[in-house]
Order: C-alpha cells, then structure tokens, then sequence
C-alpha cells in the first residue's frame, strides 16, 4: 500500500499548485504513473480521496495516466520498451537495461476554482 | 481553470534521498539496501555478514519493522551502531526516515551501513532512500516463482541472493526456473547463492560487497 505515501506526495503538490494560484477550490487532477512503480489505480484513488480530507483537494476528481516503460540496453546501447515481466534486449538478448522512463509519478495538471475577484487581478 | 505542473510526485522523499547519498558519500560509507519479503532472513544474513566482514570494518545497521525492536536487539551485540525504525503502519522505508537515523550515526567512523528494508516484495522498490546499492533476497521456502512474480523488483538489484540453500535437498525448488526467469528479467546483476545457517556461499558474498568499497 505504497499508494498512500503516493498520495500524500500527490495532495502536497496540488496543494502548493493550487496556493500558487490563488486557488480557493481543486476539482481535478491529473497525474501520470509508471508502470514500474506498481501503482493499483484503485487503492492511489481510495488513498487520494482519504488523504484529501479537509485539504483543497477535498472531493477532487483524479485522473490517473498510466505511462509505459522504457530501456535503454547497457551493452548495445538499444532503446526498446519492456514489458513489466521482460527485460529482454531485443538486439543482445541480455537483461542488462537502464530504465529510462515507466519511474515517474508526475503530477500533470490541477483543475481549480479561483475566486472572482483573484481571477482579475 | 486548469493550471499545467509537471512536477515530481515524490520530489520531497526524492531530495532527501540524494541528501542522504551525499552524506553517506562524503564520509565515504557504503549503503546497502536490502529488499525482500519478511522472513526471508535478511536479519540472519546480517549477523552472518558483520562478523565475516572483519572486526575493523564497523558497520551500521538501520532497521525498518512495522513493531518491535527485536531485529534490532539481534544485530546490537555486532554491529557498531543499531537504530531500529518502526514504521508503524508503514510498508516501506522512506527516504526521511533513514535520514533521521543515519544523522544519529558516526559515518565517518564506518564502512558500510546497511539498511534493512520492512519485508515487502512491492512497495519498498518504489522509495529512493540514498543507499549506493539494492541487494534483493530470494529463500528457498518462497518458492522458486518469485522472480517471475516480482519482477520490477528483482530488474533493479544491483545483487540478487538466493538464502536458506540449505533447505534445497528438503524442499522441491526448481533452480532451473529461478534462473531462467532471472534471464529475462537482470542478467547484470550477480546471483549468488548462500546459507547463512551452514555458510556455503557467505564468501561470494562478502567478495561482492568488499568490491562495492572499491566503487
């Protein structure tokens, strides 16, 4: 339930978004997941919406992007997209890969209400 | 309105982490994270490995349980500092944790400090804690599908060892299974097999670590 350290670090990042733009209210975010990170949608959704409790995030909506994997091999230098359970080189057939992308947990975008009169200035 | 970010999630564990590994680089230690489910005998394989290191290479070692400071009672009387970090409900690690317990050491005054990980084949494997290598477990009473189960897990060791071989001749463990799904998954990644109980293997291990200093 790694998802709920996940969480936390997602409701300080919108947080933070949504104070940098005056932000009264969050009602939705979007955040893309690697795949390597084993992630379960479901339990980061149950995790965010408990964590967002009596946040500004309260209620908000999460969109979770899942993002795939990708290696680069360290004998040939090949770029390939592994599958979660294979590491395979297609060109040496070595498991001998640096993972490029599929660690990331990025928080793409908030969607927020700002107050009228903050939304003018 | 929608307000574009693009910032790291885990950006906060993520900069203690490197903290940590500058640290522990500055002193010149050597951090081991060692990753497995729970009683796959990452404690034992310990109190095996400080004395087999040699009496002047002090060790530290940092224990992650949900309860209990019984590992770390086992691991006081060999290594030169013990800190135990309960974590409560926690599954993991995080970065802050072992930053507040390796602020409690001498560094300078050690070689390695080993950081045992709270028994989880999942979550562990996703929280950066500054160590310099990731050493996962594999015993025999798991079963020899691990590997194939847990494969994000076992891509980034940087070291996989198989324990408890003794039990091989009692248990049906097909080897053959374990390394043909190894060679999928990190063929980088030395595979060593050992008992901390009888010792086979020990001395192919404390080589690969030694080696780790020379980095």
């Amino acid at each position: 339930m790694h998802e709920l350290s996940i969480a936390e670090g997602l409701i300080d990042r919108v947080s933070a978004a949504a104070r940098g733009h005056c932000a009264s209210r969050v009602t939705e975010v979007t955040v893309s997941v690697g795949v390597m990170r084993l992630v379960v949608p479901e339990a980061l959704q149950i995790a965010f919406g408990a964590v967002a409790e009596g946040t500004m995030a309260e209620g908000a909506e999460l969109q979770i992007v899942e993002q795939t994997a990708k290696a680069v091999c360290n004998r040939c230098g090949g770029a390939f997209e592994p599958d979660i359970g294979c590491y395979l080189c297609p060109s040496c057939g070595l498991a001998d890969v640096r993972i490029t992308a599929g660690n990331e947990i990025i928080l793409e975008s908030v969607v927020c209400d700002v107050p009228q009169e903050e939304a003018v200035r | 309105m929608k307000v574009r970010v693009v910032e790291n999630v885990l950006k906060a564990n993520d900069a203690v982490a490197s903290a940590n590994r500058g640290r522990m680089d500055q002193a010149r230690v050597v951090a081991i994270n060692l990753m497995s489910a729970p009683g796959s005998g990452k404690t034992t394989l310990l109190e095996r490995t400080i004395p087999a290191l040699g009496a002047d290479v002090r060790c530290a070692v940092l224990v992650g349980d949900l309860q209990t400071t019984r590992d770390a009672e086992r691991l006081e009387p060999l290594a030169a500092e013990t800190i135990q970090i309960n974590t409560g409900t926690g599954c993991h690690l995080t970065a802050p944790q072992v930053a507040e317990g390796i602020g409690r050491l001498e560094l300078e005054r050690l070689a390695y400090v080993f950081i045992e990980n709270v028994g989880n084949m999942v979550c562990p494997a996703a929280f950066d804690l500054g160590e310099h290598r990731r050493v996962v477990l594999l015993s025999v009473p798991e079963g020899d599908d691990k590997v194939a189960k847990y494969p994000t897990l076992f891509q980034q060791a940087d070291a996989i060892l198989l324990t408890k071989t003794d039990l091989l001749g009692v248990l049906d463990f097909d080897m053959g299974r374990v390394r043909d799904d190894l060679s999928r998954i990190n063929t980088a990644a030395p595979f060593i097999e050992l008992s901390a109980k009888s010792g086979q293997g020990i001395d192919q291990w404390i080589e690969w670590l030694r080696g780790q200093r020379r980095l």
